[in-house]
């Protein structure tokens, strides 16, 4: 009797053939991307997508063509801080056209079209079973989207991932090696542990690790003209085995720039701002290595 | 998932995948050799599963251009019957082409897009979605 790997197909609807064209599309869709950099860290509540925001700015600012997909499609926040709420997807000739923020970078975010007082549902006939299958349906509208939009030329997409050490491998995986790895802490013990997790977890990936980003490493004191600590100073700390891309005091001024949807370049130059854009450049000499 | 006609030895071919019954669908099957026909019935359990791929399931030659269809047949039916359970009438009309421009943006995004670019139109003055009113769209959302 024949076995399962005797059987060419599956009968009829081919489902494994399906996966792979849909990889075959997205891969169509980045074509033209140059470099792809996925921002997580682990942890929820360290900056992820305020890095992200921050990081396309500045490199916009350098005259790259940068993107954003904002990749947690429960929390999405990249919109609200590009200015973009409202911008629903609009079908193009060629795919979905891609609304760009002041900054001139381009994004793709749920949060642009669902109210933020709701939570993204899909339809289901296994109500109550949403464990089981939640995951795999985020993945295959993430692969929608990417397969949709039309990016068109671009020197950089950054994902903005969402929070959690095993979620950040699944992208890595749905991903694939070509796309490049940012991890963003806070300067707590119990955020370098999350991202330690995380880091372990990618060395079962291909994809390059480039660094992490400490956020909220320090605030700027306006008054007393210094950075100062926001957490406590531990010896014999948790030793991230990766390098420090930077670390970025916490700025209220760019924090609320960020709720209100303000342009990085509107903002003043600030220790934030002056080491983003420092970060930005160490990224993209990891990305394109002068010779 | 694969179906074997045990007396044959020969693998089933799907003839026929029957729209969701409360979540479940019929899968009827046949032996190319002795003809022999079996349904397979899933589960609603089953059915969210495999739609959760973001696949279709029917026999081989049906939609050739998966991108242009749902990518589920099933998922997209029960999805197409909650969005017009959901969704307020506007009234606005689309043309084909307006309309053949939708099925480009992924399944899940697309009532809540229909529903902001309709707004756009009616507070453009429009009564209808043309293709120049998505070009107006477009403009409008910085793209």
């Amino acid at each position: 009797m024949k076995s399962y790997h005797d059987i060419q197909g599956d009968g009829g609807s081919n489902i494994l053939e399906q996966v792979v064209e849909q990889k075959e599309r997205i891969a169509q869709a980045l074509s033209r991307v140059k470099h792809r950099v996925a921002v997580g860290s682990g942890k929820g509540g360290v900056g992820k997508s305020t890095v992200t925001r921050t990081l396309a700015a500045a490199l916009a600012a350098r005259g790259l063509k940068v993107a954003i997909v904002d990749a947690d499609f429960n929390g999405p926040t990249q919109a609200r801080m590009t200015g973009l709420r409202g911008a629903v997807p609009v079908p193009g000739v060629d795919g979905i056209a891609l609304p760009k923020s002041q900054d001139g970078v381009g994004v793709f975010s749920v949060g642009a079209f669902l109210p933020e007082s709701e939570a993204l549902d899909f339809a289901s006939v296994s109500k109550g079973e949403s464990h089981t299958w939640r995951a795999t349906k985020e993945f295959a509208a993430l692969g929608e989207v990417l397969a949709a939009v039309n990016w068109g030329p671009l020197d950089v997409l950054l994902f903005d991932l969402p929070p959690g050490a095993e979620r950040t491998l699944q992208f890595a995986e749905f991903l694939g090696p070509q796309t490049s790895f940012v991890l963003v802490t806070i300067p707590s013990e119990v955020s370098r542990g999350v991202v330690a997790r995380s880091v372990a977890a990618l060395q079962s990936a291909e994809n390059p690790l480039m660094g992490y980003i400490e956020n909220m490493s320090g605030y700027w004191c306006a008054e007393c003209k210094e950075v100062k600590p926001l957490f406590p100073e531990t010896k014999d700390g948790i030793e991230l085995p990766i390098p420090c891309l930077g670390r970025v005091p916490f700025d209220p001024a760019l924090a609320f720039a960020c709720d209100r949807g303000v342009a990085f370049s509107a903002l003043p130059e600030t220790a934030a701002t002056r080491t983003l854009t420092a970060v930005a450049g160490r990224l993209l000499e990891s990305l394109e290595p002068t010779p | 998932m694969k179906f074997l006609c045990v007396p044959c030895d020969q693998p089933m071919k799907i003839q026929t995948v029957t729209p969701p019954d409360r979540g479940s669908i019929s899968v009827t099957y046949a032996c190319p050799a002795c003809g022999y026909e079996m349904a397979m019935l899933t589960n609603p359990f089953e059915t969210q599963l495999v739609s959760s791929l973001g696949v279709r399931m029917g026999p081989e030659g049906t939609p050739a251009d998966a991108s242009a269809q749902p990518k589920c047949p099933f998922s997209g039916m029960v999805a197409a019957a909650e969005t017009e359970a959901r969704e307020p009438e506007t009234g606005m009309r689309w043309t084909d082409e307006a309309t053949e421009r939708m099925q480009k943006i992924p399944e899940f995004v697309r009532p809540m897009a229909k529903t902001g670019i309709e707004k756009f139109a009616q507070e453009s003055g429009h009564a209808e979605v043309t293709v120049a009113v998505l070009e107006q769209a477009k403009s409008r959302f910085g793209m």
